[in-house]
C-alpha cells in the first residue's frame, strides 16, 4: 500500500527538558483514516502541528506525499487541510464570508470559489445559515463550518486535531458521518482523539500514544484482540451455588474456552461466573446450549469484548476513561455515571 | 502577484470586521476628544504668551493643539493594532492562515492597511471637529491630504510596535497597557503640547529624539503656516526609521516565534 505520510524518529522538545514527542515513527496509508489516540499531554497536538508545518520539529524526518515538511513547506501547505482543536473561524463574518476568505487564501478564482463554497455549505447543512454571522451559531455548526473551511483546497490529507472535543453527542455524530463520507471519496484523514469510541468507530488503523511515545499500533480489532480475551459472565437464579458447580462441569468439555472461574458463595450475586475465550460471539451460543442441556437456569448472561481503553490500561497502567469523564464535567455536562 | 491578492483578502476581512464593529472606531476617539474640548479651554491662555505667536505663528492654542490631538488619536489606535492578532492567535484563526499557502507578511500588512483606513477616518473626524471649534487649516485641502498621508503612514509604522509586543507576549492586556502607558509621556515629552523652545531644557533634549516632535511639527506647520517642506521631510524620515525597525522586528518575530 502507498504511504502518504511517513514519519521517522520524530521528536519535539520544549525548552531544555520537556519532551513532548519522543522519537516516534509511523506511516499513514493513502486513503485511510489514521487515528492518534491518547490522553491530554500525550503529544498528539504537537505531532499534528509539526506535520502541518505549524511547529518546528527538534529532530527526525517527516514527509507528506513525498514532500519534506521542512524543505518543501510551501508545497506541503498546498496539499493539506487542518482543523485545530480551537475552532478557527472568524465570528464577525458570515459562514459564506469565512469560506470565501479561505478560498482566497488558497488562490481559488472568484467564480470557482463561489460554486465551491455553495457546495461545501450544502454538504455541512449550513446553506440556510450561510449569510448569518457566526455569533449566532451553535458549537456544532461552528465545528462543521470549521471542517468545511479546511476543505476548500480539496486537500489530499486532512488533519483533524480532536475534532469532537466539547461537542454534544448529535454534533459528534454529524462530524463522524462527514469524516467518513470524505474518506469514502478518497481523502486520507489523520485524526487525533482522546475518545476511544471515536478512534474505534473512525480509524482504519491507529497509534496509541502516551507521554510522547507510540505504545501500540494497528487496526482497532487487532489491538483489542491482543489484550486478550472476550469475557462471558453468568449469573444463576437464586444465587444457586449448586447450579454454578454444575455449570462449571458442563462447560469443562467445551472447545474454545480458555479459563473458567470458580464458584464461591455470593459470587453469582456480585461479579458472576466468568468465562474467558478468544472468540466470545461464537462460544456464547455453545455455552447457552451446554447449560440448557444440563438443565441449568440462568438469571443473566453478559458478553464483554475488550475496548481500546483496556488496551490502553494494559499498556500504560492508566485509563483513558478518566479523561473522558473529566472532559464531560469541564464542559458543563453531567458526568457519565450517576 | 499572489502576495497582493493575499494582502487584499486580509485587508478586506479587517475592513468588514471594522464596519461591523464601528463602535471601536469611536472608542479610541473618546479620549482625544475630551482633550480637545477640555484641555484647550483650560489652557487657552497659553496663546496669550507673547513669544507663543512668534514661535508658532498663531495665538490660538486650540489651533496649535490640534496636532497633539491627531497624534494622540493615531497613537492610541495604532497601539491597539496588535490586539486583533492576539485574538486570532487565541481563536485558532491564525493557525488556519498559517497552514494556508500565504505569506506571513501579507497577514501583517493586510491588517496594517486596514488600520490605516480607520486612522484616516478618525483623523478626518478630528479635523472636522477642529473646524467647528474655529481651527483654520492654512494649507487648505491639499494640506489636509498631506496630513492624512502622514497620519496613515505614521499609524502603520507605530502599529508595528503594537504588533511586535502582541506577537512577543501573545497577551492583549500587555499589548493594551503598553499602548496606554507610553502615549502620554511621549506626548508631553515632545513639541506637541508646547513649542519646543518653551519646554524646560531637559525636556527639549528628550523631545529632539522623540518621533512625536517631528510628526507634531509637520502637522502644526500644515495647520498654522502652510507647506513647510523641511518639517514634512523630517516627519517622513522619522516615520521611515520607526517603520523599518518596528515592522522589521514584527515580521522577524512572526516568522520565528509564533507557534
Amino acid at each position: 500500500m502507498d504511504n502518504i505520510v511517513v514519519v521517522e524518529n520524530l521528536s519535539k522538545t520544549y525548552g531544555k527538558d520537556i519532551v513532548a514527542v519522543d522519537g516516534i515513527s509511523f506511516q499513514v496509508h493513502k486513503g485511510e483514516i489514521f487515528g492518534f489516540l491518547g490522553p491530554n499531554g500525550a503529544g498528539k497536538s504537537t505531532t499534528i502541528k509539526i506535520l502541518t508545518t505549524l511547529l518546528e520539529k527538534t529532530s527526525g524526518k517527516a514527509s507528506i506525499d513525498g514532500l519534506d515538511i521542512d524543505a518543501d513547506q510551501a508545497k506541503v501547505r498546498r496539499i493539506i487541510g487542518y482543523c485545530s482543536q480551537d475552532v478557527g473561524v472568524d465570528d464577525d463574518l458570515t459562514a459564506r464570508e469565512n469560506l470565501m476568505l479561505q478560498c482566497s487564501f488558497h488562490h481559488i478564482p472568484k467564480e470557482k470559489a463561489r460554486s465551491k463554497v455553495d457546495e461545501l455549505l450544502r454538504k455541512v447543512r449550513l446553506t440556510e445559515a450561510a449569510d448569518r454571522r457566526l455569533k449566532t451559531f451553535s458549537g456544532g455548526m461552528r465545528k462543521r463550518l470549521d471542517l468545511s473551511s479546511s476543505l476548500v483546497s480539496d486537500p489530499e490529507v486532512l488533519f483533524l486535531d480532536e475534532p469532537t472535543t466539547g461537542l454534544d453527542p448529535q454534533s459528534r455524530q454529524d462530524v463522524w458521518d462527514y469524516v467518513k463520507q470524505l474518506n469514502k471519496q478518497g481523502m486520507t484523514i489523520f485524526l487525533t482523539t482522546q475518545y476511544m469510541e471515536e478512534a474505534d468507530r473512525l480509524a482504519d488503523r491507529l497509534c496509541i500514544v502516551d507521554q510522547g511515545k507510540i505504545v501500540a499500533e494497528g487496526k482497532p480489532n487487532e489491538l483489542k484482540a491482543n489484550v486478550g480475551a472476550d469475557k462471558i459472565t453468568l449469573w444463576f437464579k437464586n444465587d444457586d451455588l449448586e447450579a454454578c458447580e454444575k455449570a462449571v462441569k458442563a462447560l469443562s468439555n467445551l472447545q474454545g474456552i480458555e479459563e473458567v472461574g470458580k464458584c464461591v458463595v455470593g459470587l453469582t450475586t456480585t461479579e458472576g461466573l466468568t468465562i474467558m475465550t478468544k472468540n466470545g460471539s461464537a462460544v456464547v451460543t455453545q455455552v447457552v446450549r451446554a447449560l440448557d442441556s444440563a438443565g441449568i437456569e440462568l438469571e443473566q448472561l453478559k458478553l464483554t469484548v475488550p475496548t481500546l481503553d483496556e488496551v490502553f490500561i494494559k499498556l500504560t497502567g492508566k485509563t483513558l476513561n478518566v479523561i473522558e469523564r473529566k472532559e464531560a464535567v469541564r464542559t458543563g455536562r453531567r458526568g457519565m455515571r450517576s | 502577484m499572489e502576495m497582493i491578492s493575499e494582502i487584499v483578502a486580509i485587508f478586506r476581512r479587517w475592513n468588514t470586521k471594522l464596519l461591523r464593529q464601528p463602535i471601536f472606531l469611536f472608542f479610541s476617539l473618546i479620549q482625544p476628544l475630551v482633550w480637545f474640548l477640555l484641555f484647550t479651554q483650560a489652557f487657552s491662555a497659553i496663546g496669550d504668551i507673547p513669544v507663543f505667536k512668534t514661535l508658532t505663528g498663531t495665538n490660538s492654542y486650540i489651533t496649535f493643539f490640534t496636532a497633539a490631538v491627531i497624534i494622540q488619536t493615531i497613537a492610541s489606535s495604532a497601539l491597539q493594532a496588535g490586539i486583533g492578532l492576539v485574538n486570532d492567535l487565541d481563536s485558532g484563526f491564525m493557525d488556519k492562515m498559517r497552514v494556508a499557502p500565504i505569506s506571513k507578511s501579507a497577514i501583517l500588512f493586510g491588517k496594517l492597511f486596514s488600520d490605516a483606513i480607520s486612522t484616516i477616518i478618525q483623523v478626518v473626524i478630528i479635523l472636522f471637529i477642529g473646524l467647528a471649534l474655529g481651527v483654520n487649516i492654512a494649507s487648505g485641502v491639499v494640506g489636509v491630504l498631506m496630513i492624512l498621508v502622514i497620519a496613515a503612514t505614521f499609524g502603520i509604522a507605530w502599529s508595528g510596535i503594537s504588533l511586535f509586543i502582541a506577537l512577543t507576549t501573545k497577551s492583549s492586556q500587555t499589548t493594551l497597557s503598553v499602548g496606554l502607558l507610553t502615549t502620554f509621556p511621549l506626548l508631553f515629552l515632545s513639541a506637541s503640547v508646547m513649542p519646543l523652545q518653551l519646554l524646560p531644557s531637559w525636556v527639549q533634549q528628550v523631545a529632539k529624539v522623540n518621533p512625536f516632535t517631528y510628526i507634531a511639527q509637520a502637522f502644526q506647520n500644515l495647520i498654522i503656516r502652510g507647506f513647510v517642506w523641511d518639517s514634512i521631510g523630517y516627519a517622513f524620515i522619522a516615520i521611515l526609521i520607526i517603520g523599518v525597525i518596528s515592522l522589521g522586528a514584527s515580521i522577524l518575530v512572526f516568522r520565528k516565534k509564533v507557534s
